[in-house]
């Protein structure tokens, strides 16, 4: 039975509270908000129950307050589903989805360059896609920041190997 | 727009530029591998959100010099999702007739870079020759030979005749048969098949881990291919075969990556064949209304991954582009483990990399003999040629015999 | 300037050595410049030699818009090459940081770091296009720098190496 179909009654069938928020947005796209401290649980049975084992990448959005997290995870027979999780900007921490996908750790420290997300869990190695020197605290992607503030760095020795 | 300015920060006069890969060797065996990405950053999706979707359409389709189409497409077909556009049968295989022909001028420079990574460099001359050809039919019908900007949205700027496209027909006898020269090259020249069986080889379930894409995950038998799985452009009504490879290695990704120009010539032929008749654009609007869209593409390198979120004005919210070599990228490590250092080059260039290689640096470390030193790319080609030349695979010969056999330089 | 100084300033302008380098492009203009090697547009019947090292070439040929992380890299393989030196912005990036322009990792380009000689526009710049501007750079420095005349040599001078 292609994934397609079973994606809505088997996720609502196995987290109730969620039936109401999975939503077809066309043949072969669903998307998934999940309540804060489910997404892990989520994600593992869209893995291993529901056959969605690609990562395809991960969009971090600025929402005001919040940040969110689009994990976009793919199933063989070609169906995408989205799942939406957000941390508030205050303290925008999410555990690393590594364990479940090695390859999401790029896009994880794209979330934390871009966005100033925090990434637990994430190894020791190379920022990414920023420069080494880049200013602290510079979050391109954020809805406040413009290139212009670039010409007014805060201390930027900071380089070389960083944690989520 | 904003003048940037470097940062004012502490001068280092011997400032060290950042290599692109560490490799910790033990004699010229690899150990490990650490690469730091991230040296073509250019602010794209930032600068996409200050700009409107045609401007971000001209931007996107530069993310990379070779897939340019792909990435035009990727995104255009995301908007016109948000804006509920139907677009023309028409302008759908036109636009699938460009992609296809991209994967032919993008296969066969691939194959030229890998002759070159290696010191075959009469295949590098010879499949470049043989892309003027395809190279010739795009400019011919698009106007460029790269950055064809035939997308708009809702649809393509030209609509081509019944001669142009029946000339193509001309185009992929020539390319076939030149292929098929290739396959035979790659599957009966013990010099070619030796120098690339068993280097950067990558299990199946380290390539489904590690989210390998595009050739390289097919030649791991990662049977996974949009065009057949999430079908878009005019790919449903047309029949080609997703070609997998279980070799695992550089060898496979180089038959994986000749057997796909022939179906992508199946493909063509079809396209000339079938395309309907009709309009070749629907009126678009400029505001898209609020949503958003996840897009995927089969571009020559492997899954194209496009998220736009619009939010009801002339200018999108967000735009997040995946290109297949960021994917591919993260396999990297895994295929060099146990391989020796003169196989770096060749294993790099068979993921077909969307970045220029020819000016990485390459830090190298024997921790037990207390060797440390910076090699550029071209002094690790260099190395590869004459390391694998002293035992005794050396292409002298074959450039030899490839020159005669096809003649003198065109 | 001596006269062997002279004589291997002017053979290494009418044959001169390029280096290629990429300053964050997209590689298209890197791609075209690799066919202006290969056979069909055959840039080397002019002489002209793609050299692997700034130490031995004349003409820098550049594309890209000048990335914040590429751009000290540059800038120091510019000030390897011995004199007389010439850059070639190719691509319109190179030139004017194309369609790259007010993105903030760019610096919008090469004449934003170093003096350029000659400018090749397109998206990318074509081979043709490629081999004519490279090829009309020659013979502006030539209509500057007629062949040296032996009889200008001094006789006192000494021969100091280049």
């Amino acid at each position: 039975m292609p994934s397609e179909e079973i994606v809505k009654p088997r996720l609502a069938g196995r987290f109730p509270a969620l039936a109401d928020r999975i939503v077809l947005q066309r043949p072969r796209r669903f998307v998934v908000e999940t309540p804060a401290g489910q997404f892990d649980e989520i994600a593992r049975f869209a893995f291993g129950d529901l056959g969605f084992i690609y990562l395809c990448t991960i969009t971090g959005l600025d929402e005001g307050d919040n940040l969110s997290f689009l994990y976009h995870l793919a199933h063989p027979d070609g169906t995408v589903l989205t799942i939406k999780r957000s941390v508030p900007k205050a303290a925008p921490t999410v555990a690393s989805i590594g364990p479940l996908f090695p390859g999401g750790q790029i896009y994880e420290r794209e979330l934390v360059d871009m966005l100033g997300a925090r990434v637990e869990g994430l190894p020791p190695g190379h920022r990414y896609p920023l420069p080494d020197g880049w200013p602290d605290g510079q979050y391109p992607l954020r809805k406040d920041w413009k290139p212009e503030m670039l010409d007014n760095p805060t201390a930027n020795t900071a380089g070389g190997t960083h944690n989520g | 727009m904003a003048k940037v300015t470097v940062p004012i920060g502490p001068q280092h006069p011997a400032l060290k530029e950042p290599e692109s890969f560490s490799i910790t060797l033990s004699g010229e065996q690899i150990i490990e591998t650490n690469m730091r990405l991230g040296y073509n950053h250019r602010g794209i999706e930032k600068a996409c959100e200050a700009r409107t979707y045609i401007q971000d359409m001209y931007l996107v389709e530069r993310v990379c010099g070779i897939c340019s189409h792909s990435h035009s497409t990727c995104f255009i077909t995301a908007v016109e999702e948000i804006a509920g556009l139907a677009v023309p049968p028409r302008a759908q295989y036109i636009r699938t007739l460009i992609a296809e022909l991209e994967r032919v001028h993008s296969h066969l420079l691939w194959l030229g870079v890998a002759g070159h990574e290696i010191g075959f460099d009469t295949l590098l001359m010879y499949s470049w020759r043989d892309r003027e050809v395809v190279m010739d039919a795009l400019a011919a019908l698009t106007g460029n030979r790269v950055n064809y900007g035939i997308n708009t949205i809702g649809g393509v700027r030209r609509d081509f005749t019944r001669e142009q496209l029946d000339s193509l027909l001309k185009v992929v006898d020539v390319l076939e048969e030149r292929t098929k020269y290739y396959i035979e090259v790659a599957t009966e020249e013990p010099t070619l098949i030796n120098r690339l069986s068993g280097v950067g080889t990558l299990p199946h379930d380290d390539a489904v881990r590690l989210g390998a894409v595009g050739p390289t995950g097919r030649a791991s038998n990662v049977n996974r291919d949009v065009r057949r799985d999430d079908p878009y452009l005019a790919y449903a009504d047309l029949q080609f075969d997703v070609i997998v490879d279980t070799h695992n290695d550089v060898y496979g990704r180089t038959l994986v990556r000749v057997g796909e120009l022939m179906q992508t010539y199946r493909l063509i032929r079809q396209i000339v064949k079938q395309i309907p008749d009709g309009p070749v654009t629907v009126k678009a609007p400029r505001r898209i209304p609020a949503g958003e869209a996840v897009s995927r593409y089969e571009a020559p390198r492997g899954e194209d991954v496009h998220y736009v979120k619009a939010n009801g004005t002339d200018k999108p919210e967000r735009v997040k582009i995946r290109a297949p070599t960021l994917a591919n990228l993260q396999s990297v490590s895994r295929m060099l483990e146990n391989n020796n250092l003169a196989d770096v080059p060749i294993t790099l260039a068979a993921i077909d990399p969307c970045f220029s290689c020819t000016d990485r640096m390459i830090a190298v470390a024997d921790p037990a003999s207390g060797r440390r030193e910076t090699l550029s790319w071209e002094a690790l080609r260099q190395h590869g040629i004459r390391w694998y030349a002293g035992r005794g695979v050396d292409f002298a010969a074959l450039n030899r015999k490839l020159g005669r056999k096809l003649g003198r330089n065109a | 300037m001596s006269l062997i100084k002279k004589v291997v300033t002017w053979a290494r302008i009418k044959s001169p050595w390029i280096i290629h380098f990429n300053t964050g492009a997209c590689n298209a203009c890197d791609i075209e410049i690799v066919a202006a090697l290969t056979p069909r547009y055959d840039i080397e019947r002019f002489g002209i030699l793609l050299k692997g090292t700034p130490r031995h070439a004349d003409v820098l040929v550049c594309s890209g818009p000048v990335s914040r992380q590429i751009r000290d890299r540059l800038v120091r393989i510019y000030e390897q090459m011995p004199e007389p030196k010439f850059i070639v912005a190719v691509g319109t990036c190179a030139c004017s940081g194309g369609v790259f322009q007010g993105c903030y990792n760019i610096q919008g380009g090469i004449d934003r770091v170093l003096p350029v000689a000659a400018y090749i526009p397109g998206c990318p710049a074509s081979p043709a296009a490629i081999v004519d501007g490279v090829v009309k750079l020659l013979a502006s420095l030539d209509a500057q720098s007629p062949a040296p005349d032996p009889a200008d040599a001094q006789p006192t001078e000494t021969e100091a190496h280049a």
